[in-house]
């Protein structure tokens, strides 16, 4: 069995964000990087299904990025997948989901694969968009939102977290694709003969130029920091008053009750 | 008529053959024992522990014979040198009687056991027989009756009583019978240089002259029978700490205090890291579980222990030469010691410090926690696997912005070193004062002194990672390694020579682990530093009178020896110090330490409450240290307790910045 989990490299959220000079995207000065989140649980899915039959799954860890997001494909290296695909690309950031998810299919259309592990959403961009376009290029089944993953005698049974953190159970089949939610698992700790052997395992770098092939179906026109709009309302008085006013508030001011 | 005694007195010099064929046998027992237990040694790791041999000789002696490890718990540590003194004077002055008996009278005829030195010889062998009989009732009481809490008896203990007092006893017996055939009738005047054998004498000599000779006989041979079982148990039974404790000594670690051996990252040979079974050890740490006498010194001392974890430092020690010499359970060595135990430790070495037979404790957690992290990818709690990503990402276990590490500094007077590397001296400011709200006062009140004295001082802002020492205790030596080369490397490009820190644990890990890795910079800590100040009058503070207990953290004062300083910089501001039950060699960890200040506690009573509550007894309303991390533990220990009424928290930078005139 085949295996591809996409990672993305993102800016750690602590981190102080400006934006470039491209006036579409944050500046680079001074951020901190590491692995998407949801790209975590999928790396430790995607490795935990390895587990149970290390000698037939294969698990490829593929990212699209500049030199730097190699890092995360190490991770993903240290932390179990077999080989490590970097998709060099300087200018990640002004292409849109659909182009990522075009250059993701591009590279595994010839290769077999059989289950594709992705992060629910990015934590930069937040789109949730790339595993759903993947799919469809694919013409893979998709689950999104995945909270358990098992494979059963070829049967594919998924929990999937619904609104309001509601859960169902899905039964699917092989090709899939898979977008994972956190409390899918608790990613490991890389142990360090795993650091060390990471650093001998293959990764293959190939331009963006080979797998993108497509136009832009969105373009970012600007980036801004969120408006600072009026202060804050600080109401006063007996609980159940209070109550009574927040209710009416809230339906005055938001669609969130109606 | 001249003060002698004939030797082989009544038993004949025929005794002599017998005699040093069985002495011979006993001999070969014991050197076949320990033949026996070197082999088990050896199953660990080579380890050079015989450098420097006459220092170590030197160092050997001075503790094995003035026992001055043994004597700084006074109890029982006094009755067991004095017992120590007393055997060993015996031991000397039986070896005086075989060197005259069978060698210098038999060969030159030469007798020295004669005269005023016989005398001597005589009233010595009798104070230091009564001595050591009457500290072994001590011992024996202590043992049997009032037993402390934690003192582990074993089938040895049993046996070595026994042993002790029959040789000691028989030995008295031996010399009554012959002076009360002898010296009663013949020397009355030299019975006065033996005067328990005297009193011993004068109980036996109503007997009659026969059956005191028969009896004497009957003595002789026991108590020479009870010697050579003696001698031949000591690689057996507990006895062994006679050799193997005292051999410690030769083979202690000389290096600084709290040096840790560095894994050779770039070594891909290495296939596993850390301690996971027996012969992960050196051979040394096995010789370590030998060298214990179960005196629970360091389970005394432990704060984990005393706060009900799963940890006893002595237990440890057992575990591991159980492990090594009944061969049990080697492999499972970290699932019988527990998890638990060894991530309770808080490196605070006070086991370390009291431990008589200078066992090394903690490097041997520090190694098996190497092989949980670093072969498992195990840590303590989900929160400490948290920080130390965090630790990966932006060089603190916050998780914020690493670009944010210097903003405390944004309006007052310091140089960033990225912008002008010519400064007096490179702040090194540390996670918990660069981050932390309460804590960056400290880093404040640091700028505060240094301005005032004129001093240029820089930091490297967001340039400075943590320094790496939580994840080093924890066992993180790859990320350790990873932070402190992007350290050493700023203090380079920076042309750093010297560095202040405000916390202990930087200081100690810069100063030391640094070393390791190519830091050539001198290292000091804020408390030598403003001493410094003070008494050279760069800087001048007011008097202002204040009464406070104060806090000697691990990593300043049992680590690096600071006691003086902070307390006389206290002083000088005015202070009037009221020591806690625990000070100085004997401080009790706040319980930070150890990586602890990113985990939280969940195994018994909180180890920094534990700690106010002694700061609390002193009744006095402040509680003065020295550590970052120490702060942060007192500050919520004292809420934590419910003491915020009684006791406020305070590092020493802000009681002097305070008081700058």
């Amino acid at each position: 069995m085949k295996v591809l989990v996409c990672v993305k490299q993102v800016p750690d959220m602590e981190s102080k964000f400006r934006i470039g000079a491209s006036g579409v995207w944050y500046d680079e000065t001074d951020l901190a990087y590491r692995m998407n989140e949801y790209d975590e649980y999928a790396v430790e899915e995607a490795v935990r299904l390895k587990e149970s039959a290390p000698e037939d799954i294969d698990v490829t860890a593929l990212s699209i990025g500049p030199e730097r997001v190699k890092e995360v494909i190490k991770k993903s290296l240290a932390m179990g997948c077999d080989r490590g695909v970097h998709i060099k690309d300087d200018e990640y950031y002004s292409k849109c989901p659909h182009s990522i998810a075009s250059i993701i299919y591009e590279y595994a259309k010839d290769k077999n694969f059989d289950i594709i592990f992705a992060g629910l959403q990015s934590q930069d961009r937040g789109s949730a968009e790339v595993g759903v376009f993947l799919s469809e290029l694919m013409d893979f089944a998709c689950v999104t939102t995945v909270v358990d993953f098992k494979v059963e005698d070829g049967k594919v049974m998924i929990k999937k977290e619904l609104e309001g953190g509601k859960k169902i159970i899905i039964e699917t089949s092989i090709p899939l694709v898979a977008t994972c939610q956190s409390g899918l698992n608790i990613p490991r700790y890389p142990t360090l003969p795993n650091i060390m052997k990471a650093k001998r395992k293959e990764l293959k770098t190939f331009d963006v130029s080979e797998y993108y092939n497509v136009s832009e179906f969105v373009k970012t026109e600007k980036a801004y920091y969120p408006e600072k709009k009026g202060g804050a309302l600080i109401l006063e008085g007996d609980v159940s008053e209070l109550v009574e006013k927040v209710v009416s508030l809230v339906k005055e001011n938001t669609g969130l009750i109606k | 008529m001249e003060a002698t005694r004939e030797i082989y007195w009544n038993v004949t010099h025929s005794v002599a053959i017998p005699m040093y064929i069985l002495a011979l046998i006993a001999i070969s027992v014991m050197v076949y024992g320990f033949y026996k237990r070197i082999k088990l040694y050896k199953s660990g790791r080579p380890l050079n522990r015989t450098d420097n041999i006459f220092a170590r000789v030197i160092y050997f002696l001075k503790n094995f014979i003035l026992q001055l490890k043994v004597i700084r718990v006074v109890k029982p540590g006094v009755p067991h040198a004095l017992f120590f003194w007393g055997f060993a004077l015996l031991f000397i002055g039986t070896v005086l009687v075989f060197i005259q008996a069978d060698f210098t009278d038999p060969l030159f005829h030469i007798k020295f056991l004669k005269g005023p030195f016989y005398k001597g010889f005589s009233l010595v062998l009798d104070i230091a027989g009564i001595t050591a009989i009457v500290m072994m009732i001590g011992l024996f009481f202590r043992r049997f009756f009032y037993k402390p809490e934690g003192l582990d008896t074993i089938k040895d203990d049993y046996i070595m009583h026994l042993l002790i007092f029959a040789i000691l006893i028989t030995g008295f017996l031996i010399e009554g019978a012959r002076m009360a055939v002898t010296e009663l009738n013949t020397n009355v005047s030299l019975s006065y240089y033996s005067p328990v054998g005297l009193i011993v004498a004068k109980i036996l000599s109503p007997m009659g002259t026969r059956w005191i000779l028969t009896f004497h006989k009957v003595i002789w041979w026991i108590h020479f029978l009870f010697a050579a079982t003696f001698i031949a148990s000591i690689p057996f039974i507990k006895f062994r700490h006679i050799f193997t404790t005292s051999a410690n000594y030769l083979f202690a670690d000389r290096r600084p205090k709290g040096m840790i051996d560095l894994i050779d990252m770039e070594d891909e040979k290495i296939e596993s890291f850390g301690v996971s079974k027996v012969e992960d050890f050196t051979w040394k740490d096995i010789f370590d579980a030998d060298a214990c006498t179960r005196c629970k010194r360091c389970q005394d001392v432990c704060p984990a222990y005393n706060t009900d974890k799963p940890l006893s430092p002595m237990k440890v020690i057992l575990q591991i030469g159980e492990a090594a010499f009944n061969g049990r359970e080697s492999s499972q060595l970290i699932d019988t010691i527990t998890k638990d135990a060894l991530w309770a430790c808080t490196t605070c070495r006070a086991c370390q410090e009291i431990c008589p037979a200078d066992i090394e404790h903690v490097n041997k957690i520090i190694e098996m926690r190497r092989n949980l992290v670093l072969m498992e990818g195990e840590f303590p709690g989900d929160e400490v696997m948290t920080a130390a990503n965090e630790m990966e990402v932006n060089g603190n276990p916050f998780g914020l912005g690493f670009a944010t590490r210097g903003d405390w500094a944004a309006d007052l007077d310091v140089t960033i070193v990225s912008e002008n590397s010519d400064v007096d001296l490179l702040y090194f400011v540390g996670c918990y004062a660069s981050f932390d709200k309460r804590n960056i006062e400290i880093a404040k009140s640091f700028i505060k002194i240094c301005n005032a004295a004129g001093i240029k001082v820089g930091i490297l802002g967001k340039e400075e990672k943590c320094c790496g020492e939580p994840l080093r205790k924890l066992g993180n030596e790859y990320l350790y390694q990873m932070l402190a080369k992007e350290n050493i490397e700023m203090f380079k490009k920076y042309n750093v020579k010297n560095i202040v820190t405000t916390c202990p644990h930087c200081f100690n890990t810069l100063k030391k682990d640094y070393v390791d890795l190519g830091l050539e910079a001198t290292v000091m800590p804020y408390t030598i530093f403003i001493h410094n100040l003070i008494n050279e009058g760069k800087i001048s503070i007011e008097k202002l009178d204040f009464e406070c207990t104060y806090h000697d953290s691990c990593y300043v004062g049992r680590y690096n020896d600071v006691f003086k300083q902070p307390r006389e910089i206290i002083e000088s501001a005015g202070g009037n110090i009221t020591e806690m039950s625990k000070h100085h060699y004997e401080s009790f960890c706040c319980g930070a330490g150890g990586g602890w200040i990113l985990g939280d506690e969940k195994i018994g009573e909180k180890i920094s409450v534990k700690r106010v509550n002694m700061a609390v007894d002193t009744g006095k309303p402040a509680l003065v240290s020295n550590c970052p991390f120490c702060l942060t533990m007192f500050e919520d220990g004292i809420k934590m307790a419910d003491k915020e009424k009684s006791l406020k928290a305070y590092d020493l930078a802000e009681i002097v910045a305070e008081r700058l005139k």
